[in-house]
């Protein structure tokens, strides 16, 4: 779990210094400090469940089965090749650099493909896994969405059905306060998103976003009731973005949220959380808690020392294909309107 | 609770009686569905009150009992979960036949269709394709005023990705739902619901593999000289009354039915332009960026040099459909104003 913490923040760090040396363009979506989320939640799934990431999830790609080996080629879940390219907007991404950034998805590695309308796959979601029930499987989703996301129509629309049919949804809301440039009280009456769940009748359970035991934890119980039989269930995960909603937005969002309230976000890092826990139960000796100091730093203050080199070695191969791959050519823009 | 009792010899494919007589527009579209249902046990039905009640039309009567509340689903009132619903189905190996109770509905759902659903392909470099029909009643002169009486086509002909069909008769009916639901793509199918039940379109529809139209072909629905009509939909039969108007004042109206608007048969236009070289365009649909425009353009474009005569068009106002009936025929289409744009553009 730690070796993914380190490996999700390796992948946001990496790509802003790849933009910031001119070998990437476009905007990033940074899940800094919002990790343990995703590698809390996905750690305990089964290879054949099905999840549904957006675009402050990009490590969920190849984090996805990766309790397998990230280079387990049974693996159920995209490579960092795959994820490079697509950052890089290069052939080999999944779907040829059609859509950017995290606009992209994987029938074969049961990966719902985003889109930008939030909470817009949800539904497809609950068809998936009703389609799968059909089928005789026993696969749940797991579907990220901000807590933004909340307040899309389709949200209730498709958590609704799922409930009637007691579909095995499992609703993730990263709670990281900031709805782009909007706070949360200018967008919600409530503090706790998971009593949305109330309304349908199912679970609601709020997990630490920063603690990625907590996490697990209370998406395990969500994963527990689903196989069950018992349906969906919403997991409120309390957390903070560290920085804009993209990088473009980095400088305003440092003058639009208040300076204090940022260093409080910030100072719950989720390494360094999960470092105090393994020293602590004594999975981790103090010295080597020291070793990679990744935690409580921008991108500018890290260097690949404060990473484990095998992190650094597996990301460093995705940077290389997706450079080497090549644009797709013209004329693609013109395919895959409809299927023969 | 309310229960649906499922049939004996549930999921069995219909046996096709050897004596039939002629057949609604209504149930010709229910014997496509019954038809492919029972040949493909991908093939599941979703909509508002479909299963239990069969439909606020009766389309999918009896579906539920045949072939089980697994295969056909009452859904909440939900459009846009209905279409993603839908489409992770698709996406997950089924395909989907959605019932939108009144086709004015589906606006609520118009993200999961024209974003999710329409693009699947595209943004997946052909990966995903999704196997959907959404079809439903539309259309208007029947006094359903502004929220059950749209034609909204032209919406989804604007979306790349969607297929866009429209039937005027009983076997277009049962064809093109036939060939729509073995379509690998998403279907926007038009069902004109003043054309469900009407007596004087009844006719004979073959069983099985026999009744499937291809989605692109327009049907000509009568054979003229002077003057190309193209329309499809209830305006079929206004301008098939206009023509018998131009009859009486000695000229010979060529009425297209495109049956389907996306793809379109441009090659039965042209034909038919290069024989008459005049051309009007009829559409219930309001007049702005509607689809007798889009005909009009490309006719334009490409037939120039055959036209004789300004090509015209024929519409709703630029208008919602208003509910008393003197209203609503002031705004939409009438044979008397259909026929009076055609004497002119044949005696220009």
């Amino acid at each position: 779990m730690l070796l993914q913490l380190y490996l999700a923040r390796y992948f946001d760090v990496r790509l802003i210094k790849e933009k910031k040396r001119g070998r990437l363009k476009g905007t990033l979506y940074s899940s800094h400090n919002q990790e343990a989320i995703l590698v809390g939640s996905l750690f305990g799934l089964k290879s054949t469940d099905w999840i549904s990431p957006i675009h402050r999830d990009m490590p969920a790609f190849f984090l996805k089965d990766a309790r397998k080996g990230w280079r387990n080629p049974d693996r159920i879940g995209m490579t960092i090749q795959e994820v490079c390219a697509q950052v890089w907007g290069k052939a080999g991404s999944p779907g040829r650099a059609r859509d950017n950034w995290s606009h992209i998805g994987s029938k074969k590695n049961r990966i719902i493909h985003s889109t930008s309308m939030l909470a817009g796959t949800i539904p497809a979601a609950a068809g998936v896994v009703l389609a799968d029930r059909l089928n005789g499987g026993d696969a749940l989703c797991v579907t990220y969405n901000g807590e933004g996301s909340t307040a899309q129509g389709v949200f209730h629309e498709a958590i609704n059905f799922a409930s009637v049919h007691k579909l095995p949804v499992i609703t993730i809301i990263e709670n990281n306060e900031w709805a782009y440039g909007t706070p949360n009280e200018l967008g919600y009456s409530l503090d706790d998103f998971a009593r949305r769940a109330d309304g349908y009748g199912i679970p609601g359970l709020i997990a630490d976003g920063q603690n990625v035991l907590d996490v697990y934890d209370k998406v395990m119980q969500c994963v527990e009731h689903a196989r069950a039989g018992n349906g969906p269930s919403i997991v409120e995960c309390k957390s903070f973005r560290a920085y804009g909603h993209g990088d473009h937005d980095d400088d305003r969002a440092a003058k639009y949220r208040p300076t204090e309230e940022v260093e409080a976000g910030r100072s719950r890092d989720p390494i360094a959380i999960m470092k105090r826990i393994m020293v602590e139960r004594g999975a981790l000796s103090p010295e080597d808690a020291t070793k990679f100091m990744a935690e409580n730093k921008g991108a500018a203050e890290t260097d690949n020392s404060d990473f484990p080199p095998e992190v650094v070695a597996y990301l460093t191969e995705g940077v290389e294909f997706a450079v080497a791959s090549p644009v797709p050519p013209a004329e693609e823009g013109g395919m895959w309107v409809f299927a023969e | 609770m309310a229960t649906i009792q499922e049939s004996p010899n549930s999921a069995s494919a219909p046996s096709p009686a050897p004596v039939r007589g002629k057949i609604n527009y209504l149930t010709a579209l229910k014997e496509a569905i019954d038809e492919e249902m029972g040949l493909n046990p991908d093939l599941l039905c979703m909509g508002e009150d479909i299963g239990l009640l069969g439909g606020a039309f009766g389309v999918t009567d009896g579906m539920a009992a045949k072939y089980g509340t697994h295969r056909v689903y009452d859904m909440p009132i939900s459009e846009a979960a209905i279409v993603g619903v839908a489409c992770g189905a698709c996406l997950n190996g089924k395909s989907v036949m959605v019932e939108m109770q009144f086709i004015d509905f589906i606006s609520c759902g118009f993200d999961q269709i024209v974003n999710m659903t329409a693009t699947y392909h595209y943004r997946t470099a052909g990966e995903v394709s999704i196997p959907m029909v959404i079809r439903g009643p539309a259309g208007g002169y029947g006094g359903g005023a502004l929220y059950h009486s749209q034609m909204n086509e032209a919406w989804f002909a604007h979306s790349p990705g969607l297929k866009v069909v429209c039937p005027s008769t009983p076997s277009d009916a049962k064809g093109l739902l036939k060939s729509a639901l073995r379509d690998k793509n998403p279907v926007l199918f038009y069902e004109i619901k003043e054309l469900y039940r009407r007596k004087d379109i009844e006719e004979f529809v073959p069983v099985g593999e026999n009744s499937l139209v291809p989605l692109g072909k327009a049907r000509i629905a009568q054979e003229g000289t002077d003057l190309t009509i193209v329309t499809y939909g209830q305006n079929v039969y206004h301008c098939l009354e206009a023509a018998k108007i131009l009859q009486n004042e000695g000229f010979s109206a060529e009425v297209i039915d495109i049956r389907s608007l996306v793809p379109l048969d441009e090659e039965t236009i042209l034909t038919s332009l290069a024989k008459t070289n005049r051309l009007l365009c009829v559409n219930e649909a309001p007049m702005t960026c509607g689809f007798a425009g889009e005909i009009l353009a490309r006719m334009a474009e490409k037939a120039f040099h055959l036209l004789d005569a300004p090509p015209g068009r024929i519409t709703r106002l630029d208008t919602p459909v208003p509910w008393v009936k003197p209203l609503e025929l002031f705004v939409l289409p009438s044979v008397a104003k259909i026929a009076e744009a055609a004497l002119r553009t044949v005696r220009f």
